[in-house]
């Protein structure tokens, strides 16, 4: 019985190894939490990453995450980051690094940004970081009843003096 | 006294050619009738950009930026179609003896023919202005637009006017030259459509900067979006310079030598 149970424990052990990796030991952590801005402008923030334990990590890998907080709202996270996978060299124990990120609003909404950092490894869950809120004014930047005269006018006058033409050589 | 008349001195043989040609293409009514569709499109891509919601998150710089980089992309096409017609469509129509017949040199005819051609794309740059202005008016854009616009436009329309001359003066007939022309430009747009990771590195840099139209589409971004000097990314300009002398130079070279016609009852 007791072997039994020890060959479970080992057994379990062994399952339970590769999520224990070197994220328990990150912390991320971003340099707001907030921010309001409009439409197609361009905003950044910095994530620093601390390594909380007694070794060096192992190489790692930090990601930059968006998403709706609202449903309905598309959000296609390479449109707003063109970078947004990083590759991180190993972080000494009690060490740290910052990543600067840059975004822009593609969306108007509420949205969630986050950075996740694995290990390199593909070893253990990730850690994430707090949520940053972005809250994206709707902009207007073309106004759409300016664009209707010249939409309509140019070819009408183009049409006119086809037509012109045309009729123009039938008398001749 | 009788004053003496003066002979006035005969027009040069290329000025007669473009007369002729701009005479056909205008009142013939076919570079008008390309002309309205253009504006049909510019119409219909600026009213996406000025109501389409998707779109309109654009910033006012990247909607003039989108309607100047369709408009040169349309505008030489047609350039490159009325060019590919020149040769080819004057000995499918039958007509190319007659024209060898004219006391005019083949240089002159091909100098002539070329120039023609690109008075469709001054026209459609006309008709890109006012959809610049209406898109980039407040945000001082305007200008540059314009600028930049007809600058590299026109060294793209030169380049394809004179490629499509050469694939005319090659071709026995009109479809074989429309066809290998616009499937020439469709492989030099291709690029655009790569994703934006293969497009990094320098072998994805050497691939936009060799290409004069994506150079030039690169450029006219630059200018436009993140608005830089018109010196700071120069080097994208290489490409479509050369591109616009080497190819109007062989197209006058070759127009000497293969505007004919093959002998024979088989035309």
């Amino acid at each position: 019985m007791r072997r039994c149970l020890l060959v479970a424990l080992l057994a379990a052990a062994v399952v339970a190894g590769p999520a224990q990796g070197a994220a328990p030991n990150l912390s991320v952590q971003v340099d707001r939490t907030a921010i309001s801005t409009t439409l197609g402008s361009d905003f950044s923030f910095r994530s620093t990453i601390t390594n909380r334990g007694s070794a060096a990590t192992s190489p790692l890998v930090a990601h930059l995450n968006i998403l709706s907080l609202r449903p309905g709202v598309y959000v296609d996270p390479e449109d707003w980051s063109e970078n947004r996978t990083r590759y991180l060299a190993p972080i000494p124990a009690g060490g740290s690094t910052t990543v600067p990120w840059s975004v822009t609003a593609v969306s108007p909404g509420s949205l969630g940004v986050y950075v996740a950092v694995f290990p390199a490894s593909g070893e253990g869950r990730p850690a994430t970081g707090p949520t940053l809120k972005a809250t994206i004014a709707e902009r207007k930047t073309i106004d759409s009843g300016d664009v209707v005269p010249v939409a309509i006018g140019v070819p009408a006058l183009l049409g006119v003096l086809a037509v012109g033409i045309r009729l123009g050589r039938r008398r001749r | 006294m009788v004053a003496e008349a003066v002979p006035r001195p005969a027009p040069r043989g290329w000025l007669v050619v473009l007369g002729q040609e701009l005479r056909d293409l205008w009142l013939g009514g076919r570079a008008l009738l390309l002309s309205f569709a253009f504006a049909l499109l510019l119409s219909v891509i600026a009213y996406l950009v000025a109501t389409n919601t998707d779109l309109n998150f654009l910033e006012q710089r990247e909607s003039v930026n989108l309607v100047l980089q369709a408009a040169v992309a349309v505008g030489t096409l047609l350039t490159l179609l009325t060019a590919a017609d020149a040769v080819s469509g004057e000995r499918e129509r039958g007509t190319l003896e007659n024209v060898l017949l004219t006391p005019v040199s083949r240089v002159e005819l091909g100098i002539g023919k070329l120039l023609a051609s690109l008075s469709l794309w001054l026209a459609a740059f006309a008709i890109t202005i006012p959809y610049v202005w209406i898109l980039g008016r407040g945000v001082g854009v305007v200008g540059n637009a314009v600028l930049v616009g007809f600058v590299v436009g026109s060294l793209l329309a030169i380049f394809l006017a004179s490629l499509g001359l050469v694939i005319s003066l090659f071709s026995g007939s009109n479809r074989v030259s429309l066809s290998l022309g616009l499937f020439l430009l469709l492989a030099l747009y291709a690029p655009t459509q790569l994703p934006a990771g293969a497009r990094r590195g320098w072998a994805g840099d050497l691939l936009l900067r060799v290409n004069p139209l994506t150079a030039g589409e690169h450029y006219v971004g630059r200018i436009l979006v993140d608005s830089h000097s018109w010196t700071k990314d120069i080097s994208w300009l290489v490409s479509p310079v050369l591109a616009a002398v080497l190819f109007a130079g062989a197209a006058v070279f070759l127009s000497a030598r293969f505007i004919r016609l093959p002998g024979g009852l088989e035309r």
